[in-house]
């Protein structure tokens, strides 16, 4: 099976096409094109041996191309409150900053996560935080609240847990967290100078370590599919989403694909979507409901589990 | 009084003592309220769920009149009054009052510079007038200040106390049932503030 890695190119739309175009017939995919303006910006995955000659191609086109760590990575921002009263949230700018190197993340406001005592997470909420493949919790500026009572939050979470505080604290001082990352406690501003956007910069590194940590477990059991050949075969056999107008209707994630449509009236469409191999998705992939609205969520089965990878 | 002469954050750990320092600033300049605050001073104990806050508010303006804010003019013969206005932010406030005294048929505004009214006793109305009270800045002042405290309050902190007299202000917050000490220790740094501070 070939080994993709994933790149983020930014350049001008004059001509883009070329390099969506070379990496089609190279085997790679196009995750996400986001066209602002003049110019373009494509997440892609691109197969390892071939990286010279993409890069060569976006030479010519007067691209940037860099990797892009966190790519096909779904992330769940969590913050005890999103109250307005208390806006800008540090957690704002952990969600925007963890999409620069290609994460898709969505923020999450728990309902009664608030307080000492009284904080609490809800069965629902815990649900929603699984479905993805990393949680970020943003706790505030003090270390009790940190060690003491918070962790309780990360009760039924089976994903691995970052989490931002203001403090220094030692990781191994967060009882249940797999990593942490000071200085981006609880802010009435937004994260700017220069020792925020280095614990920023921080995150964003230790965050993309967890993912490797992650490919590097799948890869000794690899996925029965790629999820972005899944996410390939959507877009070819399923056209509605080209109609969707969320920001990534197909959301990658390490282990699976998010699908924006309605669970109710597309979920036999995409059960029964077809590989040129001859198998069906949902011989491969359990398909279920999402608890983010009604969307649909596949999660894809192991090697070890259908007995063969395509 | 200058602005913000004593400003005391206090925690167990000097480092979370500066990180609360910067929320309170960032909510002081969000709400514009620094000008108006001469002494503060805020105690934070976690471990007690317990947020205690102390404001001494300095002297922001007067009550503005009409006088302040507009020329009058009366006229007995054709049982008018004329108000020029000078100071064109306080006209809501002040159509608003005369609304409420005289009725809205009552009040004319041929121009943006002018109100007419139409009354029997022009001489007798326009010297009530001269001294009405068209607005409160001390009113606008209160409702910030509400604002700032549970801004800048820990958002679980939602059994709360608040005391706003004169120009004093203290306000205690917590998770748990208050206890009438922490709003006896917060009275205590309000004396403590009066009489200068700390520093």
């Amino acid at each position: 099976m070939a080994v993709f890695r994933p790149y983020l190119y930014t350049g001008g739309v004059h001509k883009h096409g070329l390099l969506i175009e070379l990496l089609e017939d190279l085997g790679g995919y196009i995750i996400q094109k986001v066209v602002t303006g003049t110019e373009v910006n494509l997440i892609m995955l691109v197969p390892e041996k071939d990286i010279p000659i993409v890069k060569k191609q976006a030479d010519d086109l007067l691209g940037m191309m860099v990797e892009a760590s966190l790519t096909g990575v779904e992330i769940a921002v969590v913050s005890p409150t999103l109250a307005s009263h208390h806006l800008p949230h540090s957690a704002c700018d952990v969600a925007e900053y963890l999409r620069h190197p290609g994460a898709n993340t969505n923020m999450i406001g728990l309902a009664r996560g608030m307080g000492r005592r009284v904080s609490l997470s809800m069965d629902y909420e815990r649900k929603l935080i699984n479905e993805h493949d990393i949680a970020v919790f943003t706790f505030g500026s003090f270390s009790d609240c940190i060690i003491n009572k918070k962790p309780k939050l990360f009760e039924g979470i089976e994903i691995p847990i970052v989490v931002t505080g203001g403090p220094e604290l030692k990781t191994e001082e967060v009882h249940g967290a797999d990593l942490y990352v000071g200085n981006i406690g609880r802010t009435s501003h937004r994260l700017r100078k220069a020792e925020e956007v280095s614990a920023l910069d921080k995150l964003n590194e230790g965050v993309g370590k967890i993912a490797d940590n992650i490919r590097k477990q799948q890869a000794k059991d690899p996925l029965a599919v790629l999820p972005a050949r899944v996410m390939n075969e959507i877009e070819n056999q399923v056209p509605e989403i080209r109609t969707v107008l969320s920001p990534a209707p197909l959301t990658l994630q390490l282990n699976g694909v998010r699908v924006k449509l309605s669970y109710d009236e597309f979920h036999e469409k995409i059960e029964n979507l077809e590989f040129d191999e001859g198998v069906t998705l949902s011989e491969l992939a359990d398909i279920s409901k999402s608890k983010m609205k009604n969307y649909i969520l596949i999660k894809i089965k192991s090697k070890s589990d259908v007995g063969f990878a395509i | 009084m200058d602005s913000l002469e004593v400003f005391d954050v206090e925690s167990a750990i000097a480092s979370e003592q500066e990180f609360y320092r910067k929320i309170i600033e960032d909510n002081l300049s969000n709400l514009k309220l620094a000008p108006a605050i001469g002494r503060i001073k805020v105690v934070l104990r976690p471990e007690d769920s317990l947020f205690q806050m102390a404001i001494i508010l300095r002297d922001v303006g007067t009550k503005v009149t009409t006088t302040d804010i507009a020329d009058m003019e009366a006229k007995p013969v054709a049982g008018e009054i004329i108000i020029s206005i000078k100071k064109e932010q306080y006209i809501p406030e002040l159509l608003g009052k005369l609304w409420e005294r005289y009725g809205k048929a009552n009040i004319s505004q041929p121009d943006r510079w002018t109100v007419t009214i139409s009354t029997d006793k022009p001489d007798q109305e326009a010297a009530f007038l001269k001294d009405m009270m068209v607005a409160d800045p001390r009113h606008r002042l209160h409702e910030n200040l509400v604002d700032f405290a549970i801004r800048v309050t820990p958002e679980g902190f939602r059994v709360r106390y608040h005391l706003y007299k004169g120009t004093q202000f203290i306000f205690v917050a917590s998770e748990e049932a208050l206890k009438r000490e922490w709003i006896k220790e917060t009275e205590a740094m309000l004396e403590e503030l009066m009489k200068g501070g700390k520093k």
